[in-house]
């Protein structure tokens, strides 16, 4: 141990003599220096004046060792750590302390730990003997002067997170390091604060006669949140002095509660706790050790680095930011936004659409937003061009809707003049319509997948040599046809010679038709053009004639290999 | 390609299956209706065969939207009508006329106002529900309308022809 940190130090007889100097004015001298080397020494050597301390009662070895890493791996980056910086830290520190002590008080709390370390070392060694067992013992033999103590107090607060959640470490490359360290302490007392409280909830709830295990319970899920991970450190940090004593604790907390009225409950919430760290405390142990070499510290915290450099990076780039500002700003505030702070990297970042804009291309938030609606308008086209036939020809939007409108519009004709022309199949033809209806029902109840459709265009295209697909310039013609239109209708079967091709889906259904049907839409007055009264009807009735009989035939054929 | 092709054929198939049931089960409750009433409506051929030709119509949409199912805003919008339809059809249909009027009224009043009616508007007194929805929505609906009213058209189409035959 001795040899390591004397590595530390890197000038170990000098450190031991300014240790040995430093003893009664090592504050004073602290203070006074300003220059990267001497910080570094002073550093070590309060380092080497804690080991030795600590040497001497033997306890909390891992303090010191994350205390060494902490001075050692930065030790040259550290440079502009002033003694003025610490100071504030330390005075926040004992911020914290002092306004959780009125709050809610745990013995579990590190600020109250400091708090009442920082109160009790100005009075006297009696009533910080409580803290004891949670912090580091040694420290009680010091002397009890303000600062020193302050000092003791602050730099294992310090050390613990930084030694033990080791992704923390990176923190030490940073020039800013100290306040970064002291504001990442604090937010962890911070946080942990909040922690406190429920404990403190669970303490209530205790004292009311709850089930224990609900603080239990509570605690991990509390401590897995990211954000905790610091105070989850420093909990397994003090749970390392817990382990040799746990019994200690429980007396002593026992005194606590004699000091304290609002902790009486709080023993066995203790109690189980201590039972917590203790498992947490396997795992703790595991990185203290890998911690404990302080020279590989830093290898250390470079390795974990990169697994822990997702969680830390936002943190650091705040820190960047506030930093600065943060050094000097009043407690209170800073604590808040700095929570803040942390609180906002895990989110996830919000999804919204990434639009670019192009050279030349407005980027302000409204035209992007019509750009991303007119793409998708044009996404909507393509797919309509595909649907609606004779659209593929037709450039322009405005001309592209005119041959959707008039799509849609003969489709609903169409629909009409088939209602219509049910309606008059429906008085016409009563006497086979109920054995017709059931084969068509049956046909289309089985699950085939040409229920009936095939038959009719397979007939008319065996007929007709009808075309399926769209004939764009034909189609153009007569897309906007109307289906009641008879003259155009008229038209359409005279043009329906056998041989005929071109003939587009929209136009399949006219050879279908039955010459009474036509006779029928005559007799009803809705050939509104004069002319289809001068049309000779035999002009096309002997063609109907044999469509027809050609058509049955085709149907029955169909029919009998489909059945 | 292809498999787009067929899984897209195979939907319309269902639909048109769907559509096809359907209707045909709403022809055959009009034939009966039909008979039962027979005797009334061989008198006046003309009026009667109109009424049989909105109702077949009626029920070929409504066959229709219900085949397609609430998914699609058009589909909702026409069976909502119907539905209200339906609900007034008994009441009065005097009533709805008059409000209809003062509908168009009114609409006209704020069309002046506003801007002449696009293609877009056209498009969407077409596509049932259509005035409610945005270019975008109309156009994706106007999509799905289309190939429903394709499929219907071709559905009926058989049905009279095996009819006529």
């Amino acid at each position: 141990m001795e040899s390591e940190y004397f590595f530390n130090a890197g000038v170990p007889p000098q450190a031991l003599l300014f240790e040995q100097t430093s003893t009664s004015s090592s504050m004073p001298i602290w203070q006074s220096h300003s220059s990267p080397m001497e910080m570094q020494d002073n550093c070590s050597a309060h380092l080497l004046f804690n080991s030795t301390w600590e040497k001497s009662t033997g306890h909390g070895p891992h303090l010191e060792s994350t205390l060494s890493s902490m001075v050692s791996s930065p030790g040259v980056a550290n440079c502009n750590v002033s003694g003025e910086s610490f100071m504030e830290l330390i005075g926040k520190l004992g911020n914290i302390g002092n306004r959780n002590n009125p709050g809610e008080i745990s013995p579990h709390s590190q600020p109250m730990l400091a708090a009442s370390y920082f109160t009790t070392a100005n009075n006297s060694a009696n009533t910080s003997c409580y803290t004891t067992p949670l912090s580091s013992p040694p420290k009680l033999n010091m002397p009890a002067m303000d600062q020193f103590s302050k000092e003791h107090l602050n730099i294992p607060s310090l050390g613990k997170p930084m030694g033990l959640n080791s992704s923390v470490a990176e923190f030490t490359a940073d020039p800013g390091f100290a306040e970064r360290a002291a504001k990442f302490s604090c937010f962890g007392s911070r946080s942990f604060n909040g922690r406190i409280s429920q404990l403190g909830l669970n303490n209530a709830e205790m004292a009311k006669g709850c089930n224990p295990m609900m603080g239990n319970g509570k605690l991990p899920r509390v401590a897995s949140s990211p954000l905790l991970k610091a105070p989850e450190s420093q909990k397994r940090d003090r749970s390392s002095p817990l382990q040799d004593r746990s019994d200690l604790t429980n007396s002593q907390e026992s005194s606590v509660s004699e000091q304290i009225p609002s902790e009486e409950a709080g023993v066995k919430a203790s109690n189980e706790l201590n039972s917590r760290k203790r498992k947490a405390l396997s795992r703790g142990k595991t990185k203290e050790s890998a911690s404990n070499p302080p020279v590989n510290a830093t290898k250390d915290a470079e390795t974990d680095e990169n697994s822990n450099a997702k969680r830390i990076k936002p943190n650091e780039g705040e820190e960047n930011e506030i930093d600065p500002v943060k050094a000097e700003e009043p407690k209170g505030s800073g604590d808040d936004s700095q929570n803040k702070a942390n609180s906002k990297p895990p989110e996830p970042p919000k999804d919204y659409i990434h639009v670019r804009a192009r050279r030349g291309q407005a980027t302000d938030s409204h035209s992007l937003a019509e750009r991303v609606r007119r793409e998708k308008i044009s996404e909507r086209m393509k797919l309509l061009q595909d649907l609606v036939p004779g659209c593929n020809k037709v450039t322009g939007k405005a001309l592209m809707l005119d041959e959707i409108i008039n799509y849609v519009q003969s489709l609903q004709r169409q629909v009409e003049f088939l209602s219509m022309k049910l309606a008059s199949v429906n008085t016409r033809l009563d006497f086979n319509m109920d054995t017709l209806i059931s084969k068509d029902m049956f046909q289309s109840s089985q699950p085939l997948p040409h229920p009936m459709f095939p038959s009719d265009s397979s007939a008319s295209a065996a007929i007709f040599g009808h075309q399926q697909q769209p004939n764009p310039p034909l189609h153009s013609n007569i897309s906007d046809m109307d289906p009641l239109d008879t003259a155009g209708l008229c038209r359409n079967l005279n043009t329906q010679l056998p041989p005929l091709d071109g003939f587009t889906q929209n136009t399949h259904q006219y050879p279908t038709f039955c010459e009474d049907d036509l006779q029928t839409i005559v007799q009803m007055g809705f050939g509104q053009n004069p002319s289809l009264e001068t049309f000779p009807p035999q002009n096309f009735q002997g063609k109907e004639r044999e469509t027809e009989i050609k058509l049955r035939t085709s149907l029955r054929t169909y029919e009998s290999s489909c059945s | 390609m292809a498999s787009k092709h067929t899984i897209a054929t195979r939907h319309a198939q269902g639909i048109r299956a769907r559509f096809a049931s359907r209707f045909l089960r709403s022809l055959l409750r009009l034939r009966r209706r039909s008979n039962r009433f027979g005797g009334s409506q061989s008198n006046d051929e003309g009026i009667g065969k109109r009424i049989r030709t909105d109702r077949i119509k009626i029920a070929a949409y409504a066959s229709m939207a219900r085949a397609v199912g609430p998914r699609r805003t058009w589909s909702r919008a026409l069976l909502f009508k119907l539905r209200n339809r339906a609900r007034i059809h008994g009441v009065s249909r005097k009533r709805c006329l008059v409000s209809e009027k003062k509908r168009v009224t009114r609409n006209k009043v704020v069309v002046a106002i506003s801007r002449e009616p696009s293609r877009a508007d056209t498009l969407r007194k077409l596509v049932p529900g259509g005035d409610s929805m945005d270019t975008c929505v109309l156009l994706e609906e106007t999509a799905h309308y289309i190939k429903c009213l394709a499929t219907q058209v071709t559905v009926m189409q058989s049905i009279a022809d095996r009819l006529l035959l």
